[in-house]
């Protein structure tokens, strides 16, 4: 695939012309010499120029520093407040995604055979999925803060940066759930497997209950806080292969809701002046100064 | 694939390389451009949190310094002027600008001079400068296209604005391919031939610049080669002419051919209604950029106003693109059982391993009832359009005229339509042209009859405008061999078809791209009717072809092409037209072209 770089004739150009530039911009009186680099800067600057066009005419120095000459140069401000939240978001999300990896290791630590009862690693695994889960809601109601409201390019961009939390935060409830019931079936299949061989041991027996009642409530408990995740998520996700995923459509409709946005804006500050509050305050205005003048003719009068 | 894959690499090069928030900024074209293969969530991934046109931000004075800009436009006039105000006043924190094709340097100087806060940091040329709608199929938009019907002193400079673009269009897909073509083009079209001229020249300029194309490290090495053996044995004449045809061949071996064809050769395959599926939409409602707009089409739910039909993002349009309308029914509603079979397993939840499964396969159903339902609403629509006009039957007639022969039935046929109250104005209008198209010179009484009762029948129908058409697209000014009967074997072939019968009446009409298309593949493009430009030329069959047709190209050729391709017969077609036509808007470039040659003559 063929491109082309022209970044180094622009930045010759630029400098070239940068060069020009700053004299002329520097002092009042070398305006009059243009184009050759005259007045303000170096003086062995001037005194080549003054050789090589003798025409020109010899314009005083100028005490100005030649360094003011980038006229205001662009303040690269702070970014906006909400630009820090959604880098706690983003953190958040990555802790998340850490703790995910930790997590598989953890499944895949319990699921093979061991000596132990295993109840520390189903501690372990536990705790992680209410790292991650508390994570996540945290991240989705932070989420929630980033909205903004009224037409502006800042709300377009919020509102976009929203969306790409957004599918992350589903990805990864999604990417939990899916490891959470592997797991979970995982389990289920061995504990048939031992219930087979253990059958006279009524221990194991109650026990296997028990556990059979902790892992429904966990797969209840977790596709619980997914759906919950999903419904509060699914108005921000982009659908892929939907007109809404489309650079054009999205930008129409920026057009249009910035033109909505003004004209309802226009109409609120017309209605605002024509507004009752205003009409009646003048009218009581004229009233009392008619009353005024009235008084004042009366006391005249008699 | 290669067009499309092409113009997402140049758009990932674009986004890759720059950390941080970024605001893309597009003008018109380019947001075509990019909208087609580039998603908004793809977008989102790459950080690109808003997306703006050159014009409409320059009105703009919201400064978002902590935002790095990515400027992606073509390099015309008022681009520069945009980028001159938006650089003078920088509300960006960077700014990278890149060009869909070649700038010149008066532009570059022009930005460096704005440039005084120094907010550039890269100028970069990428030749994204085609709308890539299908893997093998662009197009370029142009909203001039009709320009290309009339003679050149009528208005010069919007024809060279009109060439300008395609020029611009054809290099840059070369560009992306990396790869240096041998041009041909039709011989009896004035603006083909201007065409293929003016990219011959670009692209050679190119050469010169040694910019990358592969062909030329290979012609360069054997050049040195011819000069080393010139100087050093000094028996130069001899050895250059022995190596020239070395040099040749090694070239033609490589070399892809870039064929520029007239849309008035086939003036047929766009009057002609459609039956399979895109090219149906197409004809029936209109697909732009891969968008079909359904709004005016009466009450549909909000979401289903505006769909989106890509063979990239939908495996199901994939699948059915290319099928006829028939067969289309029966796939969507396979479709549609196969979702009511999910939706209903979805109700019935009962345990809470099937409340699982539902949560998890939640996204999957609502994509698929998303897709089932554009696709069931555009089939209705359909549906509905063919009914009220008719079409079955009009278009029964129309490709009759298209493909078998027989005046004299013809004539009655069409008569019998023109009376007939429930066709269209517009489809009368079509089977006119049709009939006009094919016999021309068999019949003039009839015909005047036929031009009577059109207009007559039909009051909007602007006077002349069939006429207008058997001028630019008669018999005389036609290369190819449209309806079969000019030379004995397609007569032969005709004939042995007409006793075969065909599958679907309407769908037996075949573009004359599709013959053009199998002469390529046998080595038998004629040099007389489509010569080459400059001293090039080709012995063996090249591997791609890229076949450019001036006026627009209509979805029934991108089907042909793509089931050429799909054929495996070793060449492989690229398509691209100026537009993309249907037969609305062939027939409102007709009106174009025909007003202004009208009010041309008046002052002349």
């Amino acid at each position: 695939m063929a491109t082309r770089n022209r970044t180094l004739i622009f930045r010759k150009y630029r400098d070239a012309l940068k060069s020009v530039r700053v004299p002329t911009s520097s002092s009042p009186s070398t305006s009059s010499v243009r184009g050759g680099g005259g007045g303000g800067g170096p003086v062995i600057e001037l005194v080549s120029t003054s050789l090589l066009n003798p025409n020109r005419k010899y314009a005083p120095l100028s005490t100005e520093d030649p360094g003011n000459s980038s006229k205001g140069a662009l303040t690269v401000g702070l970014p906006p407040a909400w630009v820090d939240v959604s880098e706690e978001i983003a953190a958040n999300v990555q802790r998340a995604r850490t703790k995910m990896v930790e997590l598989a290791k953890a499944h895949a630590k319990a699921l093979m055979p061991s000596f132990g009862d295993g109840k520390e690693d189903q501690l372990t695994i536990e705790g992680l999925t209410q790292d991650i889960t508390g994570l996540l809601r945290k991240s989705e109601k932070q989420l929630k803060r980033l909205a903004a409201a009224g037409p502006s390019e800042d709300s377009n961009v919020r509102k976009n940066v929203q969306r790409s939390l957004a599918t992350d935060l589903q990805n990864l409830s999604m990417e939990l759930r899916k490891k959470q019931s592997t797991y979970l079936k995982c389990l289920r299949q061995q504990k048939e497997g031992q219930d087979g061989d253990d059958l006279e041991m009524n221990l194991n027996g109650g026990r296997s209950i028990i556990d059979d009642d902790n892992l429904d409530d966990m797969v209840v408990e977790s596709v619980n806080e997914l759906a919950q995740i999903m419904k509060d998520l699914s108005v921000l996700v982009i659908d892929q292969g939907t007109i809404v995923d489309r650079i054009d459509y999205n930008i129409q409709n920026v057009a249009t809701t910035v033109e909505e946005g003004l004209k309802q804006l226009q109409k609120a500050d017309r209605t605002q002046k024509r507004g009752g509050m205003v009409m009646c305050a003048t009218v009581l205005v004229i009233m009392c100064a008619v009353m005024l003048v009235l008084l004042i003719l009366k006391t005249i009068l008699f | 694939m290669v067009l499309v894959s092409a113009a997402r690499d140049y758009v990932n090069r674009m986004l890759q390389d720059i950390s941080g928030m970024k605001v893309l900024i597009l003008d018109s074209q380019t947001v075509s451009i990019v909208s087609v293969v580039y998603s908004q969530s793809e977008l989102l991934q790459k950080e690109v949190f808003l997306v703006e046109m050159v014009d409409s931000i320059s009105k703009s004075k919201e400064s978002m310094s902590h935002l790095k800009a990515v400027y992606f436009l073509r390099p015309t006039l008022e681009n520069i002027q945009h980028l001159r105000r938006q650089l003078a006043n920088p509300r960006f924190g960077e700014s990278h600008l890149f060009f869909s094709n070649m700038l010149k340097d008066t532009q570059i100087h022009i930005l460096a001079d704005s440039d005084e806060q120094e907010v550039v940091q890269q100028v970069q040329e990428y030749y994204a400068d085609f709308v890539a709608i299908d893997p093998y199929h662009f197009t370029l938009n142009i909203p001039s296209n009709h320009m290309y019907m009339l003679p050149a002193v009528v208005d010069p400079p919007g024809l060279q604005h009109l060439c300008d673009r395609i020029v611009d269009g054809i290099s840059a897909v070369f560009l992306a391919l990396k790869r240096r073509p041998v041009i041909r083009y039709q011989r009896t079209s004035d603006i083909a031939k201007r065409i293929a001229q003016e990219t011959s020249v670009k692209i050679c300029a190119l050469h010169v610049l040694s910019e990358p194309f592969i062909c030329s490290l290979k012609i360069t090495a054997v050049e040195k080669m011819i000069y080393l053996v010139n100087n050093s044995s000094g028996m130069q004449k001899l050895m250059y002419q022995q190596e020239s045809g070395l040099f040749d061949f090694r070239r033609t071996e490589m070399s892809p051919l870039l064929l520029i064809v007239d849309r008035r050769d086939d003036p047929v395959t766009p009057l002609l209604n459609q039956w399979t599926y895109q090219a149906m939409v197409h004809e029936l409602v209109g697909i732009h950029d891969n968008k079909v707009d359904l709004s005016s089409t009466g009450k549909l739910p909000k979401d289903q106003q505006e769909v989106v039909l890509s063979s990239e993002q939908d495996a199901f349009f994939k699948t059915n693109m290319y099928e006829n309308f028939g067969d289309i029914g029966m796939s969507i509603k396979r479709m549609v059982d196969d979702f009511q079979q999910v939706a209903k397993s979805n109700q019935n939840i009962q345990t809470i391993e099937d409340m699982a499964k539902f949560v998890d396969s939640y996204p999957e159903y609502r994509k698929m009832h998303g897709n089932v339902s554009k696709h069931v609403t555009l089939v209705t629509e359909m549906s509905k359009i063919v009914e009220e006009r008719r079409l079955m039957l009009v278009s029964e007639r129309e490709q009759d005229l298209a493909c078998n022969g027989g005046q004299v039935a013809a004539f009655e046929a069409v008569t019998n339509l023109l009376n007939n109250e429930s066709v269209s104005d517009i489809d009368r209008l079509r089977l006119v042209m049709l009939y006009a198209l094919r016999y021309e010179k068999e019949s003039p009484v009839q015909l005047m009859q036929l031009f009577n009762k059109l207009a007559s029948r039909s009051p909007k129908y602007k006077p002349g405008l069939v006429q207008f058409l058997l001028k630019q697209a008669g018999v005389d000014k036609r290369t190819g061999d449209l309806y079969g009967n000019r030379d004995l074997l397609n007569i032969a072939r005709n004939m042995a078809r007409g006793l075969k019968g065909v599958e679907n009446v309407y769908t037996q009409h075949q573009p004359l791209l599709f013959q053009t298309m199998e002469s390529i593949i046998k080595g038998r493009l004629r040099d007389v009717d489509y010569p080459f430009v400059g001293n090039h030329f080709q012995q063996g069959r090249p591997q791609d072809v890229v076949i450019f047709v001036v006026g627009g190209t209509t979805y029934e050729e991108s089907r042909s092409v793509a089931l050429q391709n799909a054929s495996n017969s070793g060449i492989r077609f690229i398509l691209g037209g100026s537009v993309v036509l249907n037969s609305k808007r062939f027939l409102k470039d007709l009106e174009e072209a025909q007003r202004i040659a009208k009010s041309s003559t008046n002052v002349v």
